[in-house]
């Protein structure tokens, strides 16, 4: 299926919604920046997998949801998103709030999905450091932090070297406030969801960048012990960024994990 | 046109070179360098000053509050008006005020005022304000919700002091089933509400509509009057007529015996337009806090910023009036017949400006100013 952009409405919401590829259904639920679309690493899964890739409510062009107060109701709309869009039992891939919103569908309802995919995923209370207050930095600043390296991302040009048009600016205006709705406080985390993570037996791959400066990397680790079958990945010299600072690398990661062949 | 006294309470008791080192003196200037036996004698000074306001006859004593910030060290607007409830006898002590979105307790907001009123005769102005970034910051309230928590907040404040309890609230945002305050306004039905503005047009239609009284701070004499339009907007939506009274305007000002005397006193204002105004948009604006609209007109309103503006700008902008006794009063009359107030709100200490300094400037408002303004 070639990629396309659809509208799936979920409880009155619009869902705007990137589809395509090829293969079993993969959901993929992006991070505060916003859904970034049809990027290298979308396509490269997209040859093994079929992609579908949602904008959160209140974010980009999708509908408003004023009334969502947590990262907990984005992910018991999403399970109904799954019911909707007919996805059966997907694999389930979130990056960062979207990697949080992944992790409490997996608790809340486990055997809703296949595999279990957490990039660099907020939710978890440090145990070690603190999680980067992204609110607090303007933009600009906040690119240093989570980029590790510009020189290393291939669709640099595309995704950050031209000025954003008003109309992009709006919808960062407007995703920088809808992520600030679901995740001020307490800031980025569910104190509760350690409780609730050793439901979760789905194979699960967490991926990190080594040198992740807005959530770090502990995190990982504390994902890994609470989760009773994942695997914990390290890619080095990499930010906060995965999919987009090592989008081939990160691509033949998780198309391999959610083949099976590697395990969990 | 009521005169209305005002002071920060500023600790400005730091080198500014340390100031400079941060990216804004407000959240992130660490507090090392609070001097308490500095602050315990200026919490006294600045009293004091005050008290001093009200015995020369000034209309009000303007009181606010702010947090993590050494411009402004009154961190609690209710427990200063306690105390000037006691300590002065006639001026009204305008609360401007409570910062109602950042507040958990609507009903403990409204008790404390109703006790300031109580002790004070029936002096209370309250005033509630949305407050600035930091002190959403400081509270760690998601800023998405501002605008959303100061109606439900001033909402249940207004119900505490006019509906007989026992009753339950549940709102979005505040929820108490049993309210029932032991302790209401002298003030009936409630004291007077004023609400500040500087660039939210749908607070000066919401004031409008309520018919609070409304009272810009520090904006060009043109969005003023733009805002007074949105005010006077909301106000025929529901058949009000605006009258002066329900009109005030805030600016800085001193006087002394000579002219260059009250001008070298006006210098310490610089300080509240730039220093403590410099930082991160990000502080003083976090996400959601501005709607679109108020961010739009906030870009018009200041289309350059306090800080960019030298003192004799800012003075022949009216935003600083310093001269002797008659020039001032020249000078308030002149806003006066620009904006059509009935208030006038004077922030009459910043800064390093000393005590002696401050108490001749209200002395010499109070016998030479003031009766002037009884027929404007």
């Amino acid at each position: 299926m070639n990629p396309h952009e659809e509208t799936i409405s979920v409880g009155g919401v619009d869902v705007h919604t990137w589809v395509g590829g090829r293969g079993a259904p993969l959901l993929v639920l992006h991070g505060a920046g916003g859904n970034r679309g049809w990027t290298r690493s979308m396509a490269a899964l997209g040859e093994r997998y079929t992609i579908w890739a949602p904008t959160h409510p209140g974010f980009g062009t999708s509908g408003d949801a004023e009334w969502m107060e947590g990262i907990d109701d984005l992910a018991r709309f999403y399970l109904w998103f799954i019911d909707v869009a007919g996805l059966g039992r997907p694999h389930l891939l979130g990056h960062s709030i979207g990697g949080w919103t992944a992790a409490e569908m997996a608790a809340m309802s486990p055997a809703a999905i296949d595999r279990l995919v957490l990039v660099a995923p907020v939710g978890l209370k440090p145990e070690v450091g603190e999680i980067l207050d992204v609110f607090y930095y303007p933009p600009p600043k906040l690119r240093e932090f989570t980029i590790h390296d510009p020189a290393t991302i291939p669709e640099w040009e595309t995704l950050f070297a031209v000025p954003p048009t008003p109309a992009e600016q709006e919808i960062a205006l407007r995703n920088r406030e809808m992520a600030a709705r679901l995740t001020w406080k307490p800031y980025m985390h569910n104190p509760r969801l350690p409780n609730f993570l050793p439901r979760v037996t789905n194979p699960t791959l967490i991926v990190w960048g080594r040198e992740d400066r807005i959530v770090p990397v502990v995190c990982g680790e504390q994902y890994r012990r609470l989760l009773p079958n994942a695997t914990l990945h390290v890619l080095e010299r990499c930010g906060h960024l995965p999919p987009i600072e090592q989008p081939d690398v990160y691509a033949r990661l998780v198309g391999d994990f959610l083949g099976g062949s590697i395990p969990a | 046109m009521k005169l209305y006294y005002f002071s920060e309470m500023p600790h400005h008791e730091f080198p500014d070179a340390e100031g400079d080192k941060y990216a804004s003196i407000r959240l992130e200037f660490p507090n090392r360098f609070f001097d308490r036996e500095k602050a315990a004698a200026n919490y006294q000074r600045y009293l004091t000053e005050y008290e001093l306001a009200d015995r020369v006859g000034f209309d009000g004593l303007m009181i606010n509050e702010h947090h993590s910030t050494p411009s402004c060290v009154n961190v609690g607007a209710n427990m200063t008006a306690a105390i000037l409830a006691r300590t002065t006898q006639r001026a009204k002590l305008l609360l401007l005020g409570n910062i109602l979105p950042i507040e958990d307790n609507p009903v403990r907001m409204a008790e404390q005022i109703a006790m300031a009123d109580l002790i004070s005769g029936g002096r209370v102005l309250s005033g509630f304000v949305r407050g600035v970034g930091v002190e959403t910051w400081w509270a760690n309230a998601n800023p998405v919700h501002n605008r959303e928590r100061f109606e439900e907040c001033h909402d249940l404040i207004l119900k505490c002091w006019t509906e007989p309890g026992p009753f339950r609230w549940e709102g979005r945002h505040y929820h108490f089933r049993h309210v029932n305050p032991w302790c209401l306004p002298l003030q009936r039905p409630h004291p007077p509400i004023w609400v500040p503005g500087t660039a939210s047009p749908e607070t000066a239609v919401w004031a409008g509509r309520l018919g609070y009284t409304y009272v810009p701070f520090l904006v060009p004499f043109d969005i003023a009057r733009e805002l007074f339009d949105f005010y006077r907007q909301g106000a025929a939506e529901v058949g009000r007529t605006v009258t002066p009274d329900k009109l005030g305007f805030l600016i800085c000002a001193v006087t002394a015996d000579t002219r260059a005397k009250a001008l070298e006193a006006g210098r310490h204002f610089v300080w509240r337009m730039g220093p403590t105004l410099r930082g991160p948009a990000e502080f003083f604006s976090p996400p959601g806090m501005r709607s679109r609209a108020g961010t739009q007109f906030a870009l018009k309103a200041r289309p350059r910023s306090l800080a960019n503006m030298g003192y004799d700008e800012l003075v022949a902008e009216h935003f600083i009036i310093a001269g002797t006794p008659d020039e001032v009063a020249d000078r308030f009359a002149h806003v006066q017949r620009q904006l059509g107030i009935g208030h006038l709100l004077l922030e009459a200490q910043e800064s390093r400006m000393d005590h002696p300094t401050t108490m001749r400037s209200i002395e010499l408002m109070g016998a030479k100013v003031i009766p002037t303004m009884a027929g404007l």
